[in-house]
């Protein structure tokens, strides 16, 4: 593997990992329909794999990037192995203890102050309530929205509240394994400078990193290896130079531009 | 309790949002009850004088059980849908968001015992020690609501018509509930139903130690305390079982 910093086990192990939906080809939204499909033996199903066979492990001291376009099945991984959804097929062995999601300002809820904000979307991530308080100011300074936590987020631009979402999130440092779901390029030209610093503290902090990023640049300057996902399967997973260089060719060829 | 932070900011977060456009805020949940006893009692005091004495302070003493109830339940049964987001985010118990909408709707009740307390000492209704047994009606009824809530949130999940069937039970509900009219009025054999009526049984129940100053009798306090413990280990039953599968259907 990338770096051979294989040391004893590994962090993360997927094996197999499958994920079907099961899409009605007409959603049963009603009783009614639901009822009427029962009794008449019709409801008609059709199978999606978001995820197929996908396996790895990754290693302590790892930082691992996930690219692939859209609906390739990313988001839907890192779900599985921060355990909010079990998989359909095949097993993660990871901790959950030990497993760290970080998005941006989940649970924000655009009719409360900003203030009220950091605390609900801090206690959602797990902050203690005195680690909050403690971090309090820090964030906001961070954020640059001082003289603005007493205005409800709805009239902030989104901008704003992501450059807070930011803050809280990366407000500490994580012993574990972190999983970055679209966390980096928050934010203006300065701002960018400002948190990817930030996120190499926390990268640094943690034992070892997943991240989902559609930047490719931000992929390479950060990751130690790169899982290529295209359409729920694995293609290619190695050195961060070549995966992109594929991902990127792969991109051209099906006429999308990717984010650079 | 390791929960305890998550659980209290999502508690402020329903009572702030509940209120976040109106300029009194909490003071609705005081307001509330006192207009709407206002309303029963213009309607009902002269049809229902000689069979209910302080008949506004018998109306009122269901009617915040009842709103409690509905509140809390209908609450919890959105509570999954409503947190998918969240749900897919984080990875604390599921059963935080259902407990947390019950306990905002509880906050809600305190409030509103301000209004309750005003009304009481209006129409001179003495305090004596047994109102303190509306404490342990409360938290019966709270475990009662909360499998109930357990239940619906499940169900919701899969069927998104729950809300407008169980707009038209509520219906139902209340007027088996005895909450505005005498119970004497029914027919003995509606009288035995409404008997049975769990929700009934909270509300007599707590009539019974604040307006009447007595308390309830042996077989109430069987009744209100097995609805609560089957309802609530049904519900939660259904709720863990289910609480895994539901994600995908949400």
């Amino acid at each position: 593997m990338a770096n051979g910093v294989e040391k004893d086990r590994p962090v993360i192990s997927a094996r197999n990992v499958t994920m079907e939906f099961q899409m009605p080809v007409e959603r049963a939204d009603s009783l009614k329909e639901y009822l009427i499909r029962r009794f008449t033996g019709n409801h008609p199903v059709r199978r999606f794999a978001a995820l197929s066979g996908v396996s790895f492990d990754v290693f302590p001291g790892q930082v691992v990037g996930i690219v692939g376009t859209n609906g390739s099945g990313k988001s839907t991984l890192l779900k599985i192995i921060s355990g909010a959804m079990p998989p359909t097929g095949g097993r993660v062995v990871a901790d959950p203890g030990r497993m760290h999601l970080l998005t941006l300002g989940c649970g924000f809820d655009r009719e409360l102050t900003a203030r009220e904000n950091v605390y609900l979307n801090a206690a959602l991530l797990g902050y203690g309530k005195k680690e909050i308080a403690a971090k309090y100011r820090e964030i906001v300074s961070f954020a640059q929205l001082e003289g603005f936590m007493d205005q409800k987020i709805k009239n902030f631009s989104s901008g704003m509240v992501s450059r807070l979402g930011f803050a809280i999130a990366t407000a500490r440092t994580l012993p574990g394994v972190l999983i970055l779901d679209e966390v980096l390029s928050v934010g203006d030209a300065f701002f960018r400078q400002k948190s990817e610093e930030r996120i190499r503290q926390i990268i640094r902090g943690g034992t070892a990193v997943l991240l989902v990023s559609h930047s490719v640049s931000a992929v390479l300057s950060t990751c130690s290896r790169v899982l290529w996902l295209e359409k729920g399967k694995l293609l290619m997973d190695g050195d961060p130079r070549q995966v992109c260089d594929a991902y990127l060719a792969y991109g051209r060829s099906q006429k999308q531009t990717p984010v650079l | 309790m390791k929960y305890s932070f998550v659980t209290g900011q999502l508690i402020l977060r329903e009572l702030k949002r509940k209120y976040s456009r109106s300029r009194l805020g909490i003071l609705w949940s005081v307001l509330n009850p006192l207009l709407s006893m206002a309303v029963l009692s213009l309607v009902f005091s002269t049809m229902f004088r000689k069979s209910i004495e302080n008949y506004p302070v018998y109306y009122v003493t269901g009617l915040i059980l009842w709103n409690f109830f509905t509140g809390s339940t209908n609450a919890a049964m959105s509570a999954l849908a409503d947190n998918r987001t969240l749900l897919l985010q984080t990875s604390f118990p599921r059963a935080v968001f259902p407990v947390s909408r019950v306990l905002a709707a509880l906050v809600n009740l305190i409030y509103s015992l301000a209004a309750y307390g005003v009304i009481l000492a209006v129409f001179a209704i003495r305090p004596t020690w047994r109102m303190v047994l509306f404490l342990p009606i409360v938290a019966l009824l709270g475990l009662f609501s909360m499998g109930v809530g357990f239940f619906l949130s499940i169900l919701y999940a899969y069927f998104g018509d729950v809300r407008h069937l169980y707009g038209v039970v509520l219906t139902l509900w209340m007027y088996l509930s005895a909450l505005f009219y005498p119970v004497t009025l029914l027919p003995p054999a509606m009288q035995a139903i409404v008997g049975e009526n769990p929700v009934y049984c909270y509300i007599a129940a707590a009539r019974d130690c604040m307006m009447y100053g007595q308390v309830p009798s042996a077989g109430l306090w069987v009744r209100m305390a097995l609805w609560a413990a089957v309802i609530f280990a049904a519900g939660s039953l259904c709720f863990f079982r289910n609480q895994s599968r539901i994600i995908q259907r949400l």
